[in-house]
Parts: structure tokens; sequence; C-alpha cells
């Protein structure tokens, strides 16, 4: 356990590592002078070079890279551009929306996929239960950035139900914050639902043939129980993987239904950062989402050894 | 045979008997092999027989599907039609690029580190840090570093997807490599280098072509994605994903200019993912488990 852990927590490293060079040296190749942005076309070019000087964008490249990476290891990610305020503070402001609607829709997902998987498990006759899980692939298929302008169109512009934007924060007024949700939680427990129903079924199927049915069978079980009691717990291993693997890709920034639905997350904080050629704001988004992407993968494999004694052992 | 045994399975039947079941996978395989055929061939064979897809007509804006525009016109007076060709056109060829890209990359890049336990340590941790993170950001990043255009696309989805491919090659070499014939090859003197492409090379073949078809499906998904956002191929040259992009300011005026292609890709997709895992099954039925944690990975990477 304790290997496994200092294993992961080098990885955790590297990978930041990895990330934050990779994205200097990305930036850096986007076209368009940041100091130039700010001070617009009159700027005097004396101006420009002092603050180039100060956004530390003079230097060679290397020279460039070793202070950056300095002022990062001492938590230092600069200034935000756009908001002339430290990094920090911005991503943290941004980092409510994105985790209530991967909390949200990675809950709901895994709700829908046990139920339908099993549903249809213990009654393989069930139309609707059947119907459902051949919709999986469906789910699958469905591009969200589309879905989620027909789900605009149907139950925000038509039907008027659901409001197509406007994002209230779910701590300070739950009951204003969940009509706002609901569409954008849609979008993305469409397809993480399809993928769990998949995944769930592959397991599910992998433990029909175990002899350990034939006995719990033999013993008296109904066939509720044996689905319930035996198959459940041995069958959710692989979803608790790929739940966590998928939340982990979702805490990086739902970018499209973000920007569509207009919630000020990281996706669109990021996207916002790309376009207006805010450097130090998308080092410090796409770093903190490198973060929080090997932290979450590092949780999922602590529960799975906690969870299965077997990849304890190896 | 017990009930729990008959749960509906939409790709491949387990509870049939195998020969039913080779024959409704068959059936199923063929009759999405043609469709999607049929749509390749309608995108290639059509446009010269229709309307420019860029000639605009501001007198005939945003006109509802009729007998003369068959899926309407747009802002500009541009048949959908015309562009939903030429736009699949540009999608479909530029995934089948991506996918073949990637596949061979990740080919080169799994034998070589399948083979030679040596290179394997470092380029698999670094395969590693690149799939461990959110993939969209990658592409866009890249994207926007070199400027919005067919190439850039190409190498941004190219570099997303080789690691992919670079895994599911790699544990199929690992497996090749511990046979004996490639033991017996070995021992009677045959360079490594010739072993890898006579007798590894002929055997990952066919999963390298199963990869191409399961990672066009994810590759139409984030191509249409990125088109979306702006970051693909710039309008006026269609492709679906700037096609949704440019109607969603109509969405409420001429709701077919986002339905239409985005109808279409979702067919592209399905069939290509039906595609891709009844192949996946004949070709290799111990890859379900990677391949399925790899369409999560694709998957994710569309968001």
């Amino acid at each position: 356990m304790a290997a496994l852990l200092l294993r992961r927590l080098r990885d955790l490293v590297l990978i930041l590592l990895i990330v934050g060079t990779m994205m200097f040296f990305v930036v850096r190749l986007m076209p368009g002078d940041p100091a130039m942005a700010i001070l617009g076309p009159t700027a005097r070019p004396q101006d420009v070079e002092a603050l180039r000087q100060s956004m530390g964008l003079t230097g060679s490249l290397w020279n460039q890279y070793l202070s950056w990476l300095g002022n990062v290891v001492q938590g230092d990610f600069g200034t935000s551009i756009t908001y002339h305020a430290s990094v920090i503070p911005v991503v943290a402001e941004h980092f409510l929306p994105t985790l209530t609607l991967a909390v949200i829709s990675t809950a709901v997902s895994f709700v829908v996929a046990v139920v339908v998987t099993f549903w249809n498990a213990v009654a393989p006759r069930n139309p609707v239960a059947a119907l459902l899980t051949r919709l999986s692939g469906l789910g699958m298929a469905i591009p969200d950035f589309w879905i989620a302008l027909i789900l605009v169109l149907v139950f925000a512009v038509t039907l008027r139900w659901f409001p197509s934007s406007g994002y209230v924060s779910i701590l300070s007024d739950p009951a204003a914050a969940a009509p706002t949700l609901v569409l954008p939680v849609i979008c993305l427990v469409i397809g993480q639902s399809a993928l769990f129903i998949l995944t769930l079924r592959e397991s599910v199927l992998g433990e029909l043939p175990q002899t350990y049915l034939r006995t719990a069978r033999v013993k008296g079980l109904s066939e509720r129980q044996v689905m319930l009691g035996h198959v459940l717990p041995n069958a959710l291993m692989p979803l608790v993987t790929q739940l966590g693997s998928n939340f982990a890709m979702m805490m990086g920034g739902i970018v499209i239904i973000e920007s569509i639905f207009v919630i000020p997350g990281l996706g669109s904080l990021l996207l916002g950062a790309v376009f207006t050629r805010d450097f130090p704001l998308v080092q410090g988004v796409t770093l903190f989402v490198a973060l929080m992407f090997v932290l979450v993968n590092l949780l999922v494999d602590l529960s799975y050894a906690l969870l299965d004694p077997k990849v304890r052992v190896s | 045979m017990t009930p729990t045994a008959q749960m509906s399975v939409p790709v491949s039947g387990r509870a049939a008997s195998p020969l039913a079941r080779a024959l409704r996978r068959n059936r199923l395989l063929s009759a999405a092999t043609a469709l999607l055929v049929l749509i390749v061939l309608a995108v290639v064979i059509l446009p010269p027989f229709l309307p420019d897809a860029n000639a605009t007509d501001p007198v005939h804006r945003l006109l509802p599907p009729s007998a003369d525009h068959l899926l309407g016109t747009d802002s500009y007076g541009r048949d959908v039609f015309s562009r939903l060709v030429s736009g699949g056109r540009t999608s479909l060829g530029l995934s089948a690029l991506i996918t073949v890209c990637a596949a061979f990359t990740g080919m080169v890049i799994g034998l070589v580190s399948g083979f030679y336990r040596a290179v394997d340590a470092v380029v698999m941790r670094i395969m590693d840090a690149w799939m461990s993170f959110p993939a969209i950001i990658l592409a866009m990043a890249l994207a926007i570093g070199l400027g919005a255009s067919i190439w850039t696309e190409l190498i941004a989805l190219t570099v997303l997807f080789t690691p992919f491919t670079a895994r599911v090659i790699r544990s199929r070499v690992l497996s090749v490599a511990a046979r004996q014939y490639i033991g017996a090859a070995r021992v009677s003197g045959m360079r490594p280098a010739k072993i890898l492409v006579v007798h590894v090379l002929p055997n990952v073949l066919p999963l390298a072509l199963v990869q191409v078809v399961i990672l066009s499906a994810s590759a139409m998904l984030v191509d249409g994605a990125m088109s979306f956002l702006g970051m693909g191929i710039a309008p006026p040259t269609p492709t679906w994903g700037n096609m949704i992009a440019e109607g969603r300011s109509y969405l409420v005026q001429a709701p077919w200019l986002i339905v239409v292609p985005g109808l279409a890709i979702m067919a592209c997709v399905l069939l290509l993912n039906l595609i891709g895992s009844s192949m996946r099954d004949v070709v290799d039925p111990r890859a379900r488990a990677l391949g399925d944690l790899q369409r999560l990975r694709a998957r994710g990477a569309a968001r």
C-alpha cells in the first residue's frame, strides 16, 4: 500500500512536470504577443517592452522556462492578464461550477447504469429494460455539443421548462441552481451513462458463468438475491475504475457543455484564456487540471486497492 | 438456459448458439458496413451533381426544406444538402486520415516498445502521461498554437490518438513475442529487426485495422467538437462540426441547420462503433476490456 502510494506520487510529480513543460512551450507557439494585446496597437514600444519584462516574456526561451518553473515550484503561477489577479484565486473561483456538474452527472449516470443493467439482468424479457440497454450504443454516438443545442431548442426555447443559461452557485441558492443544472447534466449523463451501461454489462456478463452463482442458486436464493447480493458487488469493480477515470476527465473542464450553457467553470475559463492569449492563466488552469486529474485517479486506485484484496497483493 | 443469460446484447449475442450468433453478428456487421459504404460513396460521388456548396444566395436564406433545396438553405442562402455532402467529404476524409496516421504511428511505437524491452519503460511512461491528461485541452492548445488549419487538426488529433493505439498494439506484441516460434527464430540467428517485421508485424496488422475503425468513430466526435469550438477547419469550407456551429445562431428560425449535420455525425459514429466492435470480437476477443477503456478515454476526449 505504501509502495503503491509512493509510486503514484512519483508519477504525479512526473506528469505535472511533463504537462507543465509541454504547455509552457505550446503556449509560446501561439501567435500574438500578449503585451501588445493588452496595450493595443497604439502603445509606445518602451511600454510594451516594460510590460514584456514584467510578464517574464524577455530573455531566451530556456531562461523564461527556468524562471517560470522556479516560480511555479514556489507556488507562484503568475498574474492573469485578463482578470488582473493572481492565477490561483481565479482558478479557485471557477472550480465549483465544474465540480458541481461533474459530481451530479457522474452520480446520476452511475445510478442509471446500475438500475438499467440490473433491471435488464433480473428481468431479461422486460422490453423497456432491453430497449434502454440497447440505447446505450446510440448514447455513445451522440455528439454532446449537438444534443446540448437540441435540448436548448426543445426545453429552453420551445417548451420553456428550463433556462438555457444563467449559472447560480449551488451552495448559495440550491433551489435557484437546480433548474439551471438540469440541461447541462442531461447532456453529460447521456454519453456517460451509455458508457457506464456498456462497461457494467460487460462485467456482469463476465460474472454470470462463475460457479459461485450456481452455488448461490442451489442454496435457494432467488434470481434477484443472486443478482443484487452476488453479481453486483463483483461486477461493480470495473465500473468504479471507469467512473473515476471519467470523473477525472470531467474535472479537467467540461469545455463544450460549459461554453454552451455559459457556466463559469474551468472549461470556459480555459477556452476564454486560450482565445485572449492569457498565457499565465492557460498554464495555471492546465496545471491545475492535470493535478486534479492525477489526484482523482490516485484516489480511484487507492479505493480499488481497498475494495479488492487481489490488487493489494500484486 | 438461465433467465439472466438472455440479457439482451446489441452488438453480439452471447445467449444464442454459436452459429446463430455468428450469423447475426455478421448480418449486423455487413448491414452496418453496407450503410457506411453507401454514405462514403454518396459524399464522394454526389458533389459534382449538386449545387455549389459555397454559392451564396442572400435572397433565399434560411429556407425550410423543400423540393428545390432538399434540406433547406442556411444563413447565406447556401444549399444545406450540398454542404452536408461536401462537409461529409471533409469530416469523413479527415477522420480517416487522422486515424490512419494515428494507427500507423501507434503501431510503430507499439511494435518497438513491445519488442525492445529497454525502450518500453521510457516510451510507455510518456504515453501514460500523455493519456492521463484531458485530451481536448491538448488538441486545443496544439490547434491554437499552430493556427487552425486542416494540417494542424491532423497533427493535433494524430498526436492525441497515438497512445491509445500504441497501448493496444504493444499488449498484442507482448503476447506474440512470448510465443515459441519467435524464440525459435531468435535461436536460429535471425536479427531482431527482421523477426519484428516478418513474424510479429503480420500478427498485429489485423488489430491495427480494427484500431483504425474504432478510432475513426472517436475522431469523428472529437473533430466535430473541435470544429464546433472554431478550432478545426475554418468556414466557409463545410464540415459537420462547423455547420452545427454556424447554425447555432439560427437555432430557432432554422433548426434543420443543426439537426441534419448532427444526425450525420451520429449515424457515422454509430456505424463505425458497430463495425469496430464486431470486428474486434472476431480479431481478438480478449481485447474487449482494453478496447472499452480506450473508448472511454477517447470519448472523454470529446468533452
